[in-house]
């Protein structure tokens, strides 16, 4: 079953029948067939609502490049103080390790320049200093023993102001300087790498001069390091690494922002993920959880007997919903093509062709406004059973959500945006028609054919009604099914915030789903 | 690494070095056994004909269907399906309820002894009916194809819970390629073929257009063959449930022996294919096994799958034309990726140590053998680690995965086209491991030399050395005629096509590989490595370039590369160059052409054969059923 939206085809899936079912996982609208609905405030894939950010898309929209990345940059550093580039560690820094003591001097080790381009230049001196120092800035391999997660576990029971370094004690880590101090003889590093954040203790005494010197002035925060050492938990209580060898691996070249601008730059966060990710390890969070989810799916779907397929992008004509595609040229065919809004007619290809369980995990392209819940291109999952109906359709979904909460959360119920959802099973199901009538009180199935008088009653609810609407749209339904559809979607919807199955779609907007065996020849 | 899949379309299928292998013989004996199974095949009918002449009155009706012709058979059925509505019975239900697979049902009762019925136990089966045959007016047999497998159908008027005029009636109206629900009961005939016993059979969905026949093993004819089992009392094997001969990955492929020929059918109307061709469906579950060994080998050393864009503003990460398209509200032209590989490292930069992507890439090229302008590739990244390490690792998994997959290590492989014997692939571990320059130099007897220092070799005279040879050894390479086309054409002469085993070619000069970072030890080289098997490219790996600035330095080359007119040359993305400034750890990074690598795994010569819905040209004609499509195997 394709993802529709507005009035639509797949949206609707009414009276639904056709055993399929899809989810997306991205920048999502509505779940369905049946439609499922969540959340009110916006309504949000499961995906996104697992995660508890309304971003999960990795690289939202584009990157457009008319204004060059690099002088917007520059205009960003210069409207902001000078002296924030290089200070070892921010107000809203994350980690209140780094502080080690809270003996932190402010920015006496600052590049003491505000502009990015200065610090470039000052650092590809650095570099040039390093090769003419016999150093490759840029490392080949770095065999690491642990991450700093493996370390904070193994050694989590070693007492402060003790030192580990026995022959298993030596351990190489890896990953990039996130703070830095440097005294006279003594300076503390904090490393950050894929698991977490660990302190490199750097005592001039163990380091060769070289070595030390380096430390002090070619290395800055940014850089990828490689470290070698023991383990000690200094007198502050913070795990480090007691460094004896230290090398770069990586020269950065431009500083890292001192204080992320997070929420209130959503702009840059998106234009340079990467940033955010270094900044924000939870950034990279968002991101391991959909992996999670989507690798959850499949095994369940791989345990229930599916068989994942791929079908084509690039299409002759875009089928399975109603959407606005992508045109694109194929030069050697001389062939328009678009780009695939839905998987759902190949899909449903397979089952006639005897893959009687199959599924795709796949992008799907639709030429429309981008906004919070829209993304050009976004993933969906579509999967087909032979054999099944709607109601084992709601049954799957149900399993499905319910295996990913717990992989991801360990829990069924969620807080999204300050609302309590409970993911317990079973949800509600109810058709289009009856929620629209718990909700306006007119039954417009009493209406028969006559659209008029189905008409007026809408009107007239919205008129006694405290909401104004714009009634615009309910005149122009084409039929009640219409009808209901948009009333559905005026007033229901919103309504909706615990998993609710909207089920049983009129006909008029489900081109793609069985009619109901109720009305089915009887 | 983009461009795992870009080169080799131009390695000549030639000669292998085996004059007579085992599969040779194998074909010899088959073809013998084939003449043998056909005569016999004959004197079972002419044993027919004679032995019962007036059996198939009942049967004369399923096969004036079969010589209708098609449009009319068509409106037959429509007129069916109309009645069906008229008479307001549903012909499409809503629901039928399986209480178990087909393949379950030979597990469960395949070991029933021949002649036993176990009447008590209700079972009810669904699938498509690939054979019809009656035997008087009160008995009729089908075959039930579903998931691969087949069961016997054996409805029996004394067992309907219909009366004998409907049980006729329902009986007529099922036809070839309807899909059917069943309940009844298990059985074993007396000849010892797993079977349902009818009680009820249900329509559930219509074909209707006339399938080509269908044969079991050799083209025997399945009526034929129970006839034939009538009159030999043939003892009957194991294999009976399968629906032909089983084709598993690894083993070489007969496409001579399909039922469904006509390739243009086969790809434009996939579903007929799978439904006639049993193999296929294997075909495409091993590239589902190909992809889910790769992601489970990724997966248990902790890399994380992600999604890149699929539509860019510049198409990086690899060097081929891209698709353009338009996006209306933004009112800006962007471009299908070509390759994930900038995106990719954009997240090692941020952070995400062990990063891959399993996804289409998109290039508008022409499309052949190889090509299809839509493909799957992985591609992976992987913080801290080397070209030696993937090399590794690029090992460890195609050899696991070739091994889990075929359950051996070689594989068959119809290298030379299929008119010739297959050849065998071995991808035992370790793979052979040629330098580029010295393999170059090796492979053409010492007849072609580069410089000692290999930092000249962007300089004028060896430009002008490289067409020399080309033209000497008659290698083609049209314009523009850059050092690095003219290296890539002779490393495709000379050194692909010594790679039928996986082979690793390594150490590309730096002026082949603009993301790939320079040799620890050698100048001129970089940390790169292809590895080709049967002479095409597979895989694409290198340590990755991490300094900005000979970043920059080598897109700027690339672009000077277009400007002399190779527009296959890399553009500049400065968002990545920008990233990089960020600083890009020390990373290895991976890319393999799943499309290529399930064609070896499948014995398949086409990439066409791999994907379930191949690129085509434009089709005016409307899709006639390929209703005669079988007739010269009948015939």
């Amino acid at each position: 079953m394709a993802l529709g939206r507005h009035i639509c085809f797949a949206k609707s899936s009414a009276c639904l029948s056709s055993p399929s079912l899809s989810f997306l996982s991205t920048a999502a609208h509505f779940l369905q067939p049946p439609n499922l609905f969540f959340s009110h405030k916006s309504v949000k894939s499961p995906l996104a609502m697992l995660a508890r950010v309304s971003h999960v898309a990795r690289f939202p929209g584009f990157r457009r490049c008319e204004r060059s990345l690099l002088h917007s940059i520059r205009c960003n550093a210069s409207s902001s103080a000078p002296q924030t580039s290089e200070k070892p560690e921010s107000k809203n820094s994350r980690n209140p390790r780094v502080s080690e003591g809270g003996r932190r001097k402010k920015s006496a080790e600052v590049d003491s320049t505000s502009s990015r381009e200065d610090i470039r230049t000052l650092r590809l001196k650095k570099v040039e200093d390093l090769r003419a120092g016999g150093f490759e800035p840029y490392g080949y391999t770095w065999d690491r023993t642990h991450t700093a997660a493996e370390l904070q576990k193994q050694y989590v029971d070693l007492p402060s102001a003790t030192e580990a370094n026995e022959e298993k004690d030596h351990v190489a880590v890896a990953g990039r300087i996130i703070a830095r101090r440097v005294f006279g003889k003594l300076a503390f590093l904090t490393m950050r790498d894929d698991s977490g954040d660990i302190q490199l203790y750097c005592e001039k005494a163990k380091l060769t001069d070289e070595a030390f010197d380096q430390l002090k002035t070619l290395m800055d925060i940014g850089d990828f390091i490689g470290a070698k050492g023991t383990m000690k938990r200094t007198e502050k209580g913070e795990l480090s690494v007691l460094v004896g060898e230290l090398s770069i691996l990586t020269k950065s070249l431009l500083p890292l922002p001192d204080k992320w601008h997070g929420l209130t730059d959503v702009e840059k966060r998106y234009r340079q993920r990467y940033v955010d990710m270094i900044m924000n390890p939870d950034v990279a969070t968002v991101f391991r959880d959909r992996a999670k989810i989507i690798s959850e799916i499949r095994r369940h779907m791989e345990s229930l007997g599916y068989l994942e397929i791929e079908t084509p992008v690039l299409q002759g004509e875009a089928g399975g919903a109603d959407a606005r595609p992508f045109v694109t040229h194929h030069n050697a065919l001389g062939q328009d093509m678009y780009l695939r809004i839905a998987t759902e007619l190949h899909l449903k290809r397979m089952v006639v062709g005897g893959f009687e369980r199959v599924y795709e995990i796949g992008r799907i392209f639709r030429n429309e406004g981008i906004s919070t819940r829209h993304n050009p291109e976004f993933t969906s999952i579509e999967l087909y059973q032979a054999y099944a109906d709607y109601d084992d359709m709601m049954n799957l979904a149900e399993e499905i959500v319910e295996k990913c909460a717990l992989t991801v959360n360990g829990s069924l119920s969620l807080t999204y945006q300050g609302t309590e959802i409970s993911l317990q099973r079973p949800w509600k199901r109810a058709s289009m028609h009856s929620l629209v009538e718990e909700v306006t009180g007119i039954n417009f199935a009493s209406f028969g054919d006559d659209i008029e008088a189905a008409k007026n009653a809408a009107v007239s609810f919205f008129a006694g009604h405290i909401e104004r609407h714009d009634t615009g749209t309910i005149l122009k339904a084409p039929s009640i099914g219409h009808l209901v559809n948009e009333v559905f979607e005026m007033v229901v919807e919103k309504t909706l915030i615990q998993p609710t199955f909207v089920m049983d779609h009129p006909v008029e907007i489900s081109p793609l789903a069985k009619p109901h065996r109720r009305y089915a020849y009887q | 690494m983009g461009g795992a899949t870009d080169d080799g379309a131009s390695a000549v299928m030639e000669g292998g070095p085996e004059p007579m292998s085992k599969n040779a013989l194998k074909k010899l004996e088959k073809a013998k056994k084939a003449a043998e199974e056909k005569r016999a095949k004959e004197e079972v009918k002419k044993a027919a004909a004679a032995a019962a002449p007036k059996k198939a009155v009942k049967a004369q009706q399923a096969e004036d269907d079969e010589d209708m012709d098609p449009t009319q058979y068509r409106n037959n059925r429509l007129r069916a399906l109309g009645e069906q509505k008229e008479k307001m019975k549903n012909p499409y239900p809503h629901k039928f309820h399986t209480s178990i697979s087909i393949p379950d049902y030979i597990k469960e009762f395949g070991s029933l002894a021949d002649g036993d019925h176990l009447e008590d136990k209700a079972v009810s089966v669904a699938g498509r009916v690939m054979s019809k045959r009656a035997s008087g007016g009160k008995l009729m047999f089908y075959d039930l194809h579903a998931d691969g497998l087949k069961i016997q159908v054996i409805a029996q008027s004394n067992y309907a819970s219909v009366s004998e005029e409907d049980f006729a009636k329902t009986h007529a109206s099922v036809k070839r390629g309807d899909i059917v629900g069943i309940n009844g009961f298990p059985g074993k005939s007396k000849k010892g073929e797993l079977s349902i016993f009818v009680k009820s059979i249900e329509l559930l969905s219509y074909c209707l257009h006339m399938l080509p026949k269908t044969y079991a093993k050799g083209g025997k004819d399945h009526a034929e063959k129970s006839l034939e089992k009538k009159l030999s009392e043939v003892a009957i094997d194991s294999e009976d449930n399968k629906v032909a001969e089983q084709w598993h990955p690894g083993a070489s492929r007969n496409l001579d022996r399909y039922v469904l020929k006509d390739q243009e059918t086969r790809y434009r109307q996939r579903y007929l294919d799978l439904m006639l061709n049993s193999d296929i469906r294997n075909v495409f579950k091993t590239r589902s096994q190909v992809i889910r060994y790769v992601r489970r080998f990724l997966d248990d050393r902790d890399f994380v799958e992600v999604e890149t864009p699929m539509m860019n503003m510049i198409a990086g990460g690899a060097a081929a034309k891209p698709f353009k398209t338009h996006h209306n509200d933004l009112n800006m032209d962007l471009f299908m990726r070509i390759a994930p590989e900038l995106y990719l490292k954009e997240l090692i930069v941020g952070g995400l140590d062990r990063v891959y992507e399993i996804g289409k890439q998109f290039r508008n090229e022409g499309i052949d053998l190889t090509h299809n302008p839509e493909f799957t590739t992985c591609e992976f990244y992987w913080a801290y680690a080397d070209y030696d390490d993937l090399m590794r690792v690029t090992e460890e998994m195609l050899s696991g995965m070739v091994k889990e997959i075929t359950g051996g290590y070689k594989i068959q492989y119809h290298s030379n086209g299929l008119d010739q014997p297959a050849i065998e692939i071995d991808f035992t571990p370790p793979f052979r491991r040629i330098d580029m320059i010295k393999g170059l130099e090796e492979y053409s007897e010492g007849k072609i030399k580069l410089p000692e220092s290999l930092e000249l070799l962007e300089s004028p005279e060896v430009n002008k050395y490289l067409i020399e040879a080309c033209e000497k050894f008659d290698v083609k390479c049209p314009p523009p005629q850059t050092t690095t086309r003219l290296l890539d054409k002779l490393v495709g002469h000379f050194i692909e096509e010594q790679c039928v085993n996986p082979t690793f070619i390594m150490h590309h000069p730096q002026i082949m590989s603009p993301l790939a970072k320079w040799h620890r030890s050698i100048p001129g080289l970089t940390e790169r490595f292809e590895l080709f098997v049967n002479k095409h490219e597979v895989c694409n790996a290198y340590t990755e370039l991490n300094d900005p600035v000979v970043q920059r330095e080598r897109f700027a080359d690339q672009v000077k590369d277009r400007e002399k007119g190779d527009d296959e040359a890399m553009a500049i993305d400065e968002n990545f160059c920008i990233a990089l400034e960020y600083g890009l750890p020390p990373t290895a990074g991976w890319g393999m052409g799943i499309d290529r690598f399930t064609m070896m795994l499948t014995d398949s010569q086409n990439i066409k054969e791999v994907l379930l819905f191949p690129a085509m040209k434009p089709h005016e004609d409307v899709i006639e059923p390929p209703v005669r499509a079988a007739d010269d195997v009948a015939s």
